[in-house]
């Protein structure tokens, strides 16, 4: 058996590796050619391919039928995204930066993801609205938010947030197959695009064959005895190496929550119960959001168990443009390594 | 025959309309020194003036190196990587 696993781990070094926007648009192009009924629809997601290339080249395969540049009207388009999903479809609709969700919101919240209910089930909503999230490339208040949080408050939709590669792709199989409307929310900086160079982590090997990964499964991405890091997205890199830097002083794992919507409590208690210390991390806004969230539920569930929690998010303040405020507002690696000495201590 | 090193060139990649253009960035490996390759696979992302281009491996075999990193710049006709071909 552990032969077997060191040969295993051999040719994994070894193996090709993509992007995480190659695999989000691998598993979209797979299922566009498995299903009739599967189409994108959004802001230059034909000829331009999605300005952070979530949907590049796949209006060369599949033409403007299946590939549909919208006007700029959220409403509009998302709308008719809801429209065709409740006809049996199953679009794919790209909300081009989810700080823009104002401008759609009542097709987001009122139609999309209420539909299923008010009608007592006899639609359903089987759409994917896919959305970038995330700064850290000076791009501002109104470009650069995450709103993980605002998302996963609401309910009614399901919502997905890859950190690598192979997730995305199994993430976005399971977002496009699911019977329900589901938002799926890509960090900018992982995509792996030419002018936004992304850290080491994002970019993976990825099986060729179409997989799935269930929603609300939450992926422990370094195994750790002494401090729980609940993070996603972006920041699961930076709590990696902010991990990898501890090594021998502090064993810390780190909780990819992968999914928001459905949350994956059980995983995090289970961590938080071996370790007693969390730390949550998030690029998100710090008040009523994911951070509380998380520490509310490991209370709730684990308050015995637990010794010391802390949080490390944006600051409450619209994200500055300035490229040294934006760094500051950001959790840096050094922000969380700090974090978790703090609760070690 | 076989067993020869093939050089990834890159200024077979280079397109007609960037021929006033002398230098690139490595946007993306999409394999490490040892990875096997099949001729044509995308093996690395080139940007030229923010336009992308797909480098296909030249030949099957075995990445033997790679001369230059991701995020550094090149010039026109530098050599990318060797493979090894089988």
């Amino acid at each position: 058996m552990a032969e077997a696993d060191e040969t295993k781990e051999a040719e994994t070094t070894a193996e090709r590796e993509v992007t995480m926007s190659r695999a989000m648009v691998g598993a979209i192009a797979s299922e566009i050619r498995e299903n009739d009924d599967v189409f994108v629809m959004g802001e230059d997601v034909a000829d331009y391919g999605g300005i952070f290339d979530s949907t590049e080249g796949l209006l060369e395969e599949f033409g403007r039928e299946k590939i549909m540049d919208m006007p700029i009207s959220e409403t509009g388009f998302i709308g008719a995204a809801v429209g065709a999903a409740q006809a049996g479809m199953r679009p794919i609709a790209e909300l081009m930066f989810a700080d823009f969700f104002g401008v759609g919101m009542d097709q987001i919240y009122n139609q999309m993801a209420k539909n299923t209910y008010m009608s007592g089930s006899s639609v359903n909503v089987p759409m994917v609205l896919m959305t970038a999230v995330g700064g850290t490339y000076n791009d501002a208040a109104q470009h650069s938010q995450t709103l993980y949080g605002t998302f996963a408050h609401l309910p009614g939709m399901k919502v997905v947030i890859p950190s690598t590669a192979a997730d995305a792709k199994g993430l976005m199989h399971t977002a496009i197959r699911d019977d329900d409307p589901v938002v799926f929310m890509f960090h900018k900086r992982l995509m792996g695009i030419g002018w936004m160079p992304a850290p080491d982590g994002p970019k993976t090997p990825v099986p060729e064959d179409d997989y799935t990964i269930g929603f609300g499964e939450a992926d422990v991405k370094r195994e750790g005895d002494d401090v729980t890091v609940v993070t996603l997205g972006l920041h699961v890199h930076r709590a990696l190496e902010a991990a990898d830097g501890l090594a021998g002083e502090v064993d810390a794992e780190v909780v990819d929550l992968r999914t928001l919507v459905p949350l994956d409590t059980e995983t995090v208690l289970e961590s938080v119960r071996k370790t007693s210390r969390l730390v949550v991390v998030d690029e998100d806004y710090h008040s009523f959001g994911l951070s509380g969230e998380i520490i509310a539920w490991a209370t709730e569930g684990a308050l015995d168990d637990l010794s010391a929690v802390s949080r490390v998010t944006m600051p409450d303040a619209p994200i500055p443009y300035a490229r040294p405020l934006e760094q500051e507002v950001n959790p840096g690696t050094e922000d969380i390594a700090d974090a978790i000495q703090d609760v070690s201590e | 025959m076989s067993g020869g090193t093939v050089v990834v060139d890159s200024e077979t990649v280079w397109p007609a309309d960037s021929e006033d253009v002398e230098e690139a960035v490595v946007s993306n490996w999409f394999v490490r020194e040892g990875t096997a390759v099949t001729e044509g696979d995308p093996i690395a992302e080139i940007q030229i003036e923010k336009v992308s281009i797909d480098v296909p491996a030249p030949t099957t075999g075995e990445i033997t190196e790679i001369l230059i990193d991701e995020q550094a710049e090149f010039q026109r006709g530098d050599v990318l990587a060797q493979v090894s071909s089988a």
